[in-house]
C-alpha cells in the first residue's frame, strides 16, 4: 500500500518506531480560522475557546489503523499570519497531505483559499493531497460564507470539501480519516501504475532488441 | 510397465524391487508429463489465420525428467489461442487427422519472421521437445537416438497424445530433431538431414523435388501436384556508399579557445558506429507448382527482382557505443568512488595549510584597511584568475589533471560574468540567470527540474553538472572532476570574501524543489547578499550620527526613559492606521528577513522541534524557540512607532486578533471600540511575554536572526568536503535532466512515437526515484540504461533514414509510404516491401545492393591500380555484374498430399523443408503414412 521508504523516513524523525507508515500532514489557512483548535479536537479530543496564537509551527501526533497497518500521523499546525508564510511554506515539501482551512464566519479567510492553494502547488510535492475545510460551522448565526460557495470552490480547485466544527466536534475525525484514505489510495495507485521496479522491467524490452528466439530462422 | 503405472510405485520408488527398467520408467515419466499438460486426445484446431504465428504469442512449459541419471528437459511449445473460441468449437470427428498434420499443409504461415525453428520447418502450432539437460552431453550414437525415439513412440501410443513430440539429437548447435506424431490410424515421421556442404545435385529446386518424390515413393501416376514455396535471402553488409554520418565530436578543438562557452552546455549524442549492421532482403515466391519455374544446375528462373513478395529485416548492432549513454554511465560510475578530493589531488592537502596561513594574514590586512578596493574597479575575470593563482602557485602545472586552457574555458563558461565589463554593472545581472537568453520559464521543459529535483537549465548548478560530466569523460576522469571542483569551491570562497554574487542562481531563499547542492549555492548567495546590504547600509549611512550608532550596536540601546524617543527603522506608513494612544500614523518597520533555509537545515530543525514531543511544555518550548522572529519584529515595531502598544502591533501583524465592536458611549454616540482577541489576552501568553521583553531597537541594530558569516562558512565547508562521489549524487539529477531534454530534442527531429512514450516513462519514473533523499543506485542505473536504449533507437532511425535517403525524396504519397516503411523496420521483425522490387522502397533496396555489388567486386581492382593494364582488361566484366550477390540462404518448401505407403492408403500430408546456405544444408521432412491400410 505504501512504500517502505515512508516508514524509514518516519523512523528518522521520531524515536517512536511503533508504526508501519508515517504521514506528514499540514494544516494551513488564515490566522484564527481555528487550525489549532481543530488539531486539538482531533488529537486530544479537547476544546478550549482560545488557544495562544501559534508562533511558527507546532505539531501533534496521532496513530490510526488502516487495513491492519498502523499509520502515524504527524500533523503540523502552522501560524496563519502573513509574516509567517516564508517560514511555514518551507515545511510544505515533504507533507503528504494538507488541510486547507477557512472560517465560515470570515469572508477574508475564504477569499484567501485560492492563494493558499497556489502556495501548495508551488511548494509541495506534486502528489500531495488537499482537503478544503470550512471551520466553525457551529456558528451558523455568523455565517458569511455559504456552504455552496465552499463546495463550488473546492470543485474548482479539485479538492474534497468538508464543513466542520472543532467546537461541536463535527466532521473533525472524518476530515482526517478521509485525507488518510485519499493519501493511501494515491499511494497504492502510483505503486501499481508506475512503480519504478515494475515499469522499468516492463518498459525495457519494448525498446530493446526484439526478443529473437535463439533458433529463430536458419536462412539468414 | 504394468508395475510402473501402479500409483504406489511413486511412493516406494527407492525400495522398488520390481523388474521395471530405467527405460520403462522413462517412458512412464514422459507419459505422466503429457498427461499433466493435458496433451491427450484429439488436437485438431481451427485453421490458422494468415500471419498468426508471428502476431500471436507463443508460450512454453518446461519440466525435467530423468533417464537413469541422465537429465532431459521436456518442453511444450504452443501458440496461445483464444480459449473462448476453442470452447465454442464443435467436437471434431473421432478419426480426424491430428492438428499437427493439418498444419503441415497450411500455407498461411510460411516463413514466419519470428518463431522456433521447428515451427518454421514443420509449420506446427504446438509441439513437445525432449532435449538433453543443460549440462548433459548430446545424444549422438544411433542406438541412443533410436531408444529415445522408441520411448516417444511408446508414450504417444499409450497416451493417445496427438501433439508431435521431438527429440533433439546430435550436438545442440546442429539443431537436429527427430520426432513423431500419431493419430488414429495415421502417423507422421519427422526426419532430418543436416550436412556441412550442399551436395551439388541438390543445389537447386529440381534436385530437391527428386528427393521429395523418391522419399514419398508415391505409387500413383500421375503424381498429385507438388506445391512449392521458395524464399531467397540476400544479405547487405556493406554500407560503404552511405558512410555512417556520425562523427565523434572533437572536444579538444572545442576547448582550444576561441569557441564560446555555449558549446559546453551541449551533450554529445548518437552512435559512434553504425547501429544497423545488416539488411536482409527476403524474396519470396509463395506459391509455385512444379513446372512453372525452372531451377536446375544450369539455369534458374528465380530472379529476385521478379519475386512477387519482398520483405526486409534489419540487424541491429549489439550494444552500439552511444555517446550520450556512455557519458551518463561514466558519470554515474563516479558514485562508487570512495576517494575525497584531497585523496585524489594528493599533496595538495599539505599546500592547503600553507595557503590557509597566507589567507589568514591576507584576511587580517583586509580587516585593518577599511573597504579595500572599490568593487567597481575589480573585474571578475581578474578575480577568477587571482583566485586560481593561489593554488596554481603550489602545484606544478604538469601535475594538474586539467590543463590551463581547458580549465580557463570551463570557468568562463561557468562564470560568464567574468567577461562582462564591470562598468556594465554585472552585479545587478548576476542573479538573473542568463537574463538575455530566451529561456521560456513557463515551458514544460524548463520546469522539468521541479520533477527531477535537479536545477533550472539556465542555472550555474546545471552548467556545473555538465562540465563535471564532460571533464570526467574527456579530461582526466575522477582526477579532473576533483580538480574542477576544487577550483569551483575556491571561486565560491573568493566570491564570498569579495562580496560578489554568484552568477546564474535565482535570487531569494533556497529553492527546495532543487537539488541540495543548488540550495547550498543559493544559500551562499543569500549570505553574500545580506553581507553586501549590511556593508552598503554602513557606507550609505547619513552623517556621523549613524556612524556613531553603529559603534554602539550590540550594546543595549540607551534607555529612553521619559525622553521622547526618536523613531527609527521605519519602512513606510501603514496608511490606514494611526496609533491608538496618539494621533501618530502607524509605521510599518523595516524588519529582519527570516533566515533562509536549505532542506537539510530545515529537516534538522523540524527534527529538533519534533523531539520536544507533543506535551504542553514541549509546545511551549517550541513556540519559544521560534519566537526570535516575533520578538525581532516587535522590537522593530517599537522602534518605528514610539509610544505604541501591543494592540497597535497586533493590528498590523495579526489584524484578526484585534476585535472592533461598535458600542454606544455615554453620550449615546456610536463609537468603535477595539480590544485584543481573547487569545491575545490569555495571561502570560507568548505574545504578551515577547512584547514585554521587546526593546525598541530597529532591525539593523538587532542581533542578526541570520548569521550570514556563519552560514556562509558552513556552506563553504560543506562544499569543500564533498567527494567526487557526493558530487555525482548531487548532480546526477541535473545530468539526467539534460539527457532527457537532449533526447526530447533529438526525438523531435525524428518523430519516433516509441521514444516519445519512453521519455515520458523515464521522466515519471525518475521523478519518483529522485524524490527520495538517497535514491537506489541500481534503479538509477536502470534509468540510464533506458536512456541508452532510446539513444540507440534514435541512432538506428537516423541510420535507416540515411540509408533510404529519406528527406531527399520529394514529398508525396511515395515519400510517406517510404517513411512508414523505414520506421516500421525498427519496430517490426520483418517488414513487407510494398510493390516488391518495383515499389519505391524496393527500388532503393535494389540500388543499395547494386552499389554494394559494384564496390565489392571492383574494389580489388582499384587497389591494384598500379597494374592498370590488367584492370583495363578485366573491365568488360562490369557490364555482366549481377545486381544481387548470391543468396545467403535459400529455403524451399515442398508440400503435397498423397496416399502412403500403399495406393489404397489414406491421402496424407507430406512436407519437405529445405534450407540451403553456404555452410549448412538441411532437409527437414515430415512424411505421413497410413498405419491401418498398408
Amino acid at each position: 500500500m505504501a512504500s517502505a521508504t515512508d516508514a524509514r523516513h518516519g523512523q528518522k524523525e521520531s524515536s517512536d518506531q511503533n508504526f508501519d507508515y508515517m504521514f506528514k500532514i499540514l494544516i494551513i489557512g488564515n490566522s484564527s480560522v481555528g487550525k489549532t483548535s481543530f488539531l486539538f479536537r482531533y488529537a486530544d479530543d479537547s476544546f478550549t475557546p482560545a488557544f495562544v496564537s501559534t508562533v511558527g509551527i507546532d505539531f501533534k501526533v496521532k496513530t490510526i489503523y488502516r487495513n491492519d497497518k498502523r499509520i502515524k500521523l504527524q500533523i503540523w499546525d502552522t501560524a496563519g499570519q502573513e509574516r509567517y508564510r516564508t517560514i511555514t511554506t518551507a515545511y510544505y515539501r515533504g507533507a503528504m497531505g494538507f488541510i486547507l482551512m477557512y472560517d465560515i464566519t470570515n469572508e477574508e479567510s475564504f477569499n484567501a483559499v485560492q492563494d493558499w492553494s497556489t502556495q501548495i502547488k508551488t511548494y509541495s510535492w506534486d502528489n500531495a493531497q488537499v482537503l478544503l475545510v470550512g471551520n466553525k460551522c457551529d456558528m451558523e448565526d455568523e455565517r458569511v460564507v455559504a456552504g455552496e460557495r465552499g463546495r463550488q470552490l473546492s470543485e474548482h480547485l479539485g479538492f474534497e470539501y468538508f464543513e466542520a466544527s472543532a467546537k461541536d466536534n463535527i466532521n473533525v475525525k472524518q476530515t482526517f480519516e478521509r485525507l488518510v484514505d485519499i493519501i493511501c489510495e494515491k499511494m497504492s495507485e502510483s505503486l501499481d501504475a508506475a512503480d519504478p521496479a515494475v515499469t522499468g522491467a516492463k518498459q525495457g524490452p519494448q525498446l530493446t532488441e526484439q526478443p529473437a528466439a535463439p533458433h529463430q530462422d536458419c536462412a539468414c | 510397465m504394468a508395475a510402473d503405472s501402479d500409483p504406489e510405485s511413486e511412493v516406494f520408488e527407492i525400495t522398488d524391487f520390481t523388474t521395471a527398467s530405467e527405460w520403462e520408467r522413462f517412458v512412464t515419466r514422459v507419459e505422466e508429463v503429457l498427461n499433466d499438460w493435458k496433451l491427450i486426445g484429439n488436437s485438431a484446431g481451427r485453421p490458422l489465420e494468415k500471419g498468426e504465428y508471428s502476431n500471436g504469442t507463443w508460450e512454453e512449459k518446461t519440466q525435467e525428467i530423468n533417464f537413469a541419471d541422465f537429465k532431459f528437459s521436456i518442453t511444450h511449445h504452443f501458440l496461445k489461442q483464444d480459449s473462448a473460441e476453442n470452447d465454442g468449437r464443435e467436437e471434431p470427428e473421432e478419426d480426424a487427422v491430428p492438428g499437427a498434420m493439418q498444419d503441415l499443409l497450411c500455407m498461411n504461415n510460411d516463413f514466419p519472421p519470428r518463431a522456433h525453428c521447428l515451427v518454421r520447418w514443420y509449420g506446427v502450432r504446438e509441439f513437445v521437445v525432449i532435449s538433453p539437460g543443460a549440462n548433459c552431453e548430446a545424444v549422438i550414437s544411433e542406438s541412443k537416438c533410436n531408444l529415445l525415439l522408441s520411448s516417444v513412440s511408446i508414450s504417444l501410443a499409450n497416451t493417445g497424445c496427438q501433439v508431435p513430440v521431438f527429440v533433439q539429437i546430435q550436438q545442440k548447435w546442429r539443431r537436429m530433431y527427430a520426432g513423431e506424431c500419431q493419430g488414429p490410424g495415421v502417423r507422421t515421421d519427422f526426419e532430418m538431414v543436416h550436412l556441412r556442404k550442399v551436395p551439388s545435385q541438390y543445389n537447386h529446386l529440381s534436385g530437391l523435388l527428386d528427393i521429395f518424390k523418391s522419399k514419398i515413393g508415391c505409387p500413383l501416376t500421375p503424381l498429385p501436384p507438388i506445391n512449392i514455396a521458395i524464399r531467397f535471402t540476400y544479405v547487405l553488409q556493406d554500407w560503404q556508399q552511405c558512410s555512417w554520418p556520425q562523427q565523434p565530436p572533437d572536444f579538444d578543438a572545442l576547448l582550444a579557445g576561441e569557441v564560446g562557452g555555449v558549446e559546453f552546455g551541449k551533450l554529445p549524442f548518437g552512435a559512434c558506429e553504425d547501429p544497423i549492421s545488416e539488411l536482409h532482403l527476403a524474396t519470396t515466391w509463395p506459391q509455385l507448382t512444379e513446372g512453372i519455374v525452372v531451377d536446375n544446375d544450369v539455369y534458374s528462373d528465380l530472379d529476385p527482382l521478379q519475386a512477387p513478395h519482398w520483405s526486409v529485416r534489419v540487424r541491429k548492432a549489439d550494444n552500439p557505443q552511444c555517446l550520450l549513454g556512455d557519458f551518463l554511465m561514466e558519470f554515474f560510475k563516479l558514485c562508487c568512488r570512495k576517494e575525497s578530493t584531497e585523496d585524489i589531488l594528493g599533496r595538495n592537502s599539505l599546500e592547503e595549510e600553507g595557503k590557509e596561513n597566507s589567507d589568514i594574514s591576507h584576511a587580517l590586512s583586509k580587516l585593518t584597511e577599511p573597504s579595500t578596493v572599490p568593487m567597481s574597479r575589480l573585474s571578475v575575470s581578474n578575480m577568477v584568475h587571482s583566485a586560481r593563482k593561489r593554488i596554481r602557485r603550489h602545484r606544478r602545472v604538469e601535475e594538474s589533471p586539467l590543463s590551463n586552457d581547458v580549465l580557463n574555458s570551463i570557468l568562463l563558461y561557468l562564470f560568464p560574468d567574468a567577461t562582462e565589463r564591470p562598468s556594465e554593472g554585472s552585479d545587478s545581472k548576476a542573479t538573473q540567470s542568463n537574463a538575455e537568453s530566451k529561456v521560456d520559464k513557463e515551458s514544460e521543459d524548463y520546469k522539468l527540474y521541479n520533477q527531477l529535483k535537479s536545477a533550472p537549465s539556465d542555472s550555474l548548478t546545471y552548467r556545473l553538472s555538465l562540465c563535471l560530466c564532460m571533464v570526467n569523460f574527456y579530461h582526466g576522469g575522477v582526477r579532473g572532476v576533483a580538480h574542477l571542483w576544487q577550483e569551483f569551491v575556491l571561486e565560491m570562497r573568493y566570491r564570498w570574501e569579495n562580496n560578489h554574487l554568484v552568477y546564474g542562481l535565482a535570487s531569494g531563499p533556497p529553492d527546495l524543489r532543487c537539488c541540495l547542492l543548488h540550495q547550498k549555492l543559493q544559500m551562499l548567495n543569500c549570505c553574500i547578499e545580506r553581507k553586501r546590504s549590511r556593508d552598503e547600509g554602513r557606507k550609505g549611512g547619513t552623517g556621523t550620527e549613524t556612524g556613531r550608532e553603529r559603534r554602539v550596536s550590540g550594546r543595549a540601546p540607551p534607555d529612553g526613559g521619559k525622553a521622547k524617543l526618536k523613531p527609527e527603522g521605519r519602512l513606510h506608513p501603514h496608511g490606514k492606521l494611526t496609533l491608538l494612544n496618539s494621533s501618530e500614523p502607524l509605521y510599518i518597520p523595516v524588519t529582519q528577513e527570516p533566515a533562509p533555509m536549505t532542506e537539510d537545515l530545515l529537516e534538522e530543525q523540524s527534527e529538533v522541534l519534533a523531539k520536544l514531543g507533543t506535551s504542553a511544555e514541549g509546545a511551549h518550548l517550541r513556540a519559544r524557540m521560534q519566537s526570535a522572529c516575533l520578538l525581532s519584529d516587535m522590537e522593530s515595531f517599537k522602534a518605528a512607532n514610539p509610544g505604541c502598544s501591543l494592540e497597535d502591533f497586533v493590528r498590523w501583524y495579526s489584524p484578526r486578533d484585534y476585535v472592533e465592536e461598535e458600542a454606544a458611549d455615554e453620550n449615546g454616540e456610536t463609537v468603535v471600540r477595539g480590544d485584543l482577541s481573547a487569545r491575545m489576552k490569555i495571561p502570560g501568553n507568548m505574545w504578551v511575554e515577547a512584547w514585554e521583553t521587546a526593546k525598541a531597537t530597529p532591525a539593523r541594530r538587532q542581533r542578526r536572526l541570520f548569521d550570514d558569516t556563519k552560514e556562509a562558512e558552513k556552506v563553504l565547508h560543506y562544499l569543500a568536503v564533498q567527494k567526487p562521489a557526493d558530487l555525482t549524487q548531487h548532480l546526477l539529477p541535473c545530468v539526467l535532466q539534460a539527457a532527457i531534454l537532449k533526447m526530447k530534442d533529438e526525438e523531435s527531429s525524428e518523430d519516433i512515437p516509441s521514444v516519445r512514450r519512453a521519455i515520458q516513462q523515464v521522466i515519471s519514473h525518475s521523478s519518483k526515484l529522485l524524490r527520495h533523499p538517497n535514491p537506489d543506485n541500481k534503479k538509477l542505473e536502470d534509468v540510464i540504461n533506458q536512456v541508452m536504449e532510446m539513444e540507440a533507437v534514435v541512432a538506428r532511425a537516423r541510420s535507416l533514414k540515411a540509408k533510404f535517403g529519406l528527406g531527399k525524396v520529394e514529398r508525396g504519397d511515395d515519400a510517406e509510404n517510404l517513411e512508414r516503411f523505414v520506421s516500421s523496420l525498427q519496430e517490426e521483425p520483418e517488414v513487407m516491401v510494398i510493390g516488391a522490387g518495383r515499389g519505391p522502397a524496393g527500388s532503393i533496396i535494389h540500388k543499395l545492393f547494386v552499389n554494394a555489388q559494384r564496390v565489392a567486386l571492383l574494389s580489388p581492382m582499384e587497389e591494384d591500380s598500379g597494374r592498370a593494364g590488367v584492370a583495363e582488361e578485366r573491365r568488360p566484366g562490369v557490364g555482366g555484374l549481377p545486381d544481387f550477390p548470391p543468396p545467403a540462404g535459400r529455403e524451399i518448401l515442398l508440400r503435397t498430399c498423397v496416399p502412403r505407403p500403399a495406393p489404397y492408403s489414406k491421402a496424407l500430408p507430406q512436407r519437405l523443408f529445405c534450407v540451403l546456405m553456404r555452410e549448412d544444408f538441411r532437409l527437414a521432412g515430415a512424411f505421413s503414412s497410413d498405419t491401418s491400410f498398408f
